[in-house]
C-alpha cells in the first residue's frame, strides 16, 4: 500500500511535468506513432506478395504485432526512462540517493517516472489488437480477455527482468554502452511468428530467451484457446527470469562504490 | 589550391585517430547488426516458405540485398554526427571555427569521412566471421556498369546521409533538444531508404514516388545498384536525380547555417 502511494506521487510529477513540455509530449508521441506505423507497412508490404508467413495470416500477423507493441508501449511507459537513468547514475554516483530512501532499492530505482506519451501510444497499440481481432472475427469471454491480459503481464515481468538485468550491468562494465541497442533488437523478434523459427535459432530464441514466447503465447491463446503447458510455461519462465534479475541485481548492488568524479 | 585540401586532410587524420579509440563500440555495433541480419533470416526465411520469387527476386537476392545494406550502414550510414554537431553548437566549441579560416560543414564533413573508413573497416569483422554460414546466401549481378556507377552513387549517398544529419544537428540553433526529431527522421528514413523493406516490393505507384525523395538515394539506391534490383535506366537516372537532391540539400545546409548563425548568441567556448 505504501509502495503504491509513492508511485502515484510519481506518477504524478511526470503528468506535471509533462504538463508544462507539452511539445515534447507530442514530439515524442509523434516519434512512436511514426515507428509504430512502419512496422505496421511492413506487415503490409509483406502481405502484398504472400498470404501466410510461417502459417500466419495478415490479420493474425497484425494481432501479434498489436501485442508486441502495447507491451513494448508499457514498458516504454512506466520503466524505460528509469533504466536509461539507473545506468547513468550509477556511473556518476548519483546512484547514492536512491539507496538512502527508505524503500527497496530495485522498487525505487526503477518506478520513480512513467513516460504519458508512450502510455497514450498504448491506446493505438489497443486499437490494431481491437482490429485485428474484429477482422478475425474473434469473440473472446471475459475468461479470455483476462487470460490474455495475464499472460501480457507476464511477457511484461520478463521484459522488465531483461531491462534490469541489462542495467545492472553497469556495475560491472561501468560502460552501459548498447542497452538500447541491445533491448531494441529483442524487441524486433517479439515481432515474429513461433513457428517461422527453426532449428538453433529456435533453440535459442524461443526457448532459452523468451523474447519470442512473450507476444506468441498471449496471442495464440486469443486465436486457438487456452494451452495449459504454453501458458503455464510462461508463467514459469517469467517467474524465473524475475527471480534471476533481483539476484544479478543485488550482486550488483554489492559492488557499488559510489564512483563519483 | 592546395593549403585548403591540407587542412581538411589533417582534420580527416586527426579524426581517424579519435575514431579508432572507439574501435570497441563499433565492433560491437558490428556484432548487433548479425543480430539484424538473423531476423532478416528468420522473417524473410518464412515470408518466402516455399515460394520461389517474391516481387522478381529470390530468396538469395533479398538476402544479398540486406547484406549490402548492413555494410553500406556501416560505411556510409550517419550515426551520431547530428549529436556531435548538436553539442558543439550548444556548449560553444563552434565559435572557434567562425574565427578561423575553417568550413564547418567541410571540417564536419572530414571528420564524417573518418569516422566511417574506421567503422567500415571494422563492420567487415563480424561478417567474415558468419560469412561460411551465409555464402551460398551471396549472389552478384556481373555487369560491369553496376561498379562504375554503384560506386559514384554510394559516394552521393554518405553525402546525402551527412548533409541530413548536419541539418538536424543545426536545428540545436533554434530547439534545445533535436533528439526527437532525429529519431522521428530516423523512422522516415529506414522506411523511405529501404531499410525495412527493399522499397521495390512497396506498390508501384508509391515506388515512383519514393524515387523523388532524397531518403531513396541515401541507402536503397545503391545496394539496389549493386545487387540488381535496377536496371542501367533508372540508375543512370537515378544517379541524376541523386546528384540534384545532393546539391538541394548542400544548399539547405548553407541557409540553415546562414540564418542558424544569426541567432547564435556563441555561449561558453
Amino acid at each position: 500500500m505504501n509502495y503504491l502511494r509513492i508511485w502515484l506521487a510519481g506518477a504524478r510529477y511526470s503528468i506535471v511535468r509533462t504538463l508544462m513540455f507539452r511539445f515534447d509530449f507530442f514530439l515524442w508521441a509523434m516519434v512512436e506513432l511514426f515507428w509504430m506505423g512502419v512496422n505496421l507497412l511492413l506487415i503490409q508490404v509483406i502481405y502484398e506478395h504472400t498470404d501466410t508467413v510461417a502459417g500466419w495470416g495478415k490479420y493474425e500477423m497484425l494481432l501479434l504485432v498489436g501485442t508486441s507493441m502495447i507491451m513494448q508501449r508499457f514498458i516504454m511507459g512506466f520503466f524505460w526512462s528509469n533504466f536509461f537513468e539507473m545506468s547513468r547514475n550509477i556511473r556518476t554516483g548519483n546512484f547514492d540517493f536512491f539507496l538512502a530512501q527508505p524503500g527497496n532499492p530495485l522498487f525505487m530505482v526503477t518506478t520513480r517516472k512513467i513516460d504519458p506519451d508512450s502510455l497514450a501510444n498504448s491506446l493505438v497499440a489497443l486499437g490494431v489488437i481491437l482490429y485485428a481481432a474484429h477482422k478475425l472475427n474473434l469473440h473472446p469471454g471475459a475468461g479470455d480477455i483476462a487470460l490474455y491480459a495475464l499472460l501480457i503481464l507476464c511477457g511484461l515481468v520478463i521484459h522488465y527482468s531483461i531491462l534490469v538485468m541489462a542495467s545492472s550491468l553497469t556495475f560491472w562494465t561501468t560502460g552501459g554502452q548498447g542497452l538500447e541497442g541491445s533491448y531494441f533488437t529483442l524487441m524486433e523478434f517479439s515481432r515474429l511468428p513461433r513457428e517461422a523459427f527453426r532449428g538453433v535459432s529456435r533453440v535459442v530464441f524461443v526457448w532459452l530467451l523468451p523474447v519470442v514466447i512473450v507476444s506468441n503465447v498471449p496471442v495464440r491463446t486469443l486465436l486457438h484457446g487456452f494451452d495449459p503447458a504454453l501458458a503455464g510455461w510462461l508463467v514459469v519462465v517469467s517467474a524465473a527470469w524475475l527471480t534471476l534479475a533481483v539476484l544479478v541485481f543485488h550482486r550488483g548492488l554489492r559492488r557499488y562504490a559510489s564512483a563519483s568524479s | 589550391m592546395l593549403s585548403p585540401l591540407n587542412k581538411y586532410r589533417h582534420a580527416f587524420l586527426v579524426g581517424l585517430q579519435s575514431n579508432i579509440v572507439y574501435r570497441w563500440n563499433f565492433l560491437i555495433r558490428g556484432f548487433f547488426s548479425m543480430f539484424q541480419l538473423v531476423i532478416v533470416f528468420i522473417l524473410w526465411g518464412a515470408v518466402y516458405g516455399g515460394k520461389a520469387d517474391v516481387g522478381g527476386f529470390d530468396f538469395h537476392a533479398t538476402i544479398t540485398y540486406f547484406v549490402v545494406l548492413i555494410v553500406l550502414q556501416f560505411f556510409i550510414g550517419a550515426f551520431n554526427e547530428d549529436y556531435q554537431i548538436s553539442e558543439e553548437i550548444r556548449n560553444g566549441l563552434i565559435n572557434q571555427f567562425l574565427l578561423k579560416p575553417i568550413n564547418y560543414f567541410c571540417y564536419r564533413f572530414s571528420i564524417f569521412t573518418s569516422a566511417r573508413v574506421v567503422s567500415g573497416s571494422l563492420v567487415l569483422v563480424p561478417l567474415l566471421v558468419i560469412l561460411p554460414l551465409i555464402k551460398d546466401n551471396l549472389v552478384f549481378p556481373h555487369e560491369g556498369w553496376r561498379l562504375a556507377l554503384g560506386l559514384p552513387a554510394v559516394a552521393l549517398a554518405g553525402l546525402i546521409q551527412f548533409s541530413i544529419a548536419y541539418c538536424f544537428g543545426l536545428l540545436t540553433f533554434w530547439f534545445l533538444e533535436i533528439q526527437g526529431f532525429v529519431i522521428l527522421s530516423m523512422a522516415v528514413e529506414s522506411l523511405l531508404g529501404g531499410q525495412m523493406f527493399p522499397l521495390d516490393l512497396m506498390p508501384a505507384g508509391l515506388f515512383r514516388l519514393a524515387q523523388f525523395l532524397p531518403f531513396y538515394y541515401q541507402m536503397y539506391f545503391p545496394a539496389a545498384i549493386f545487387t540488381g534490383r535496377i536496371g542501367l535506366a533508372s540508375a543512370t537516372q537515378g544517379l541524376g536525380i541523386q546528384v540534384v537532391w545532393a546539391l538541394v540539400l548542400l544548399a539547405v545546409n548553407q541557409l540553415l547555417w546562414n540564418r542558424g548563425l544569426r541567432r547564435h548568441t556563441a555561449v561558453g567556448g
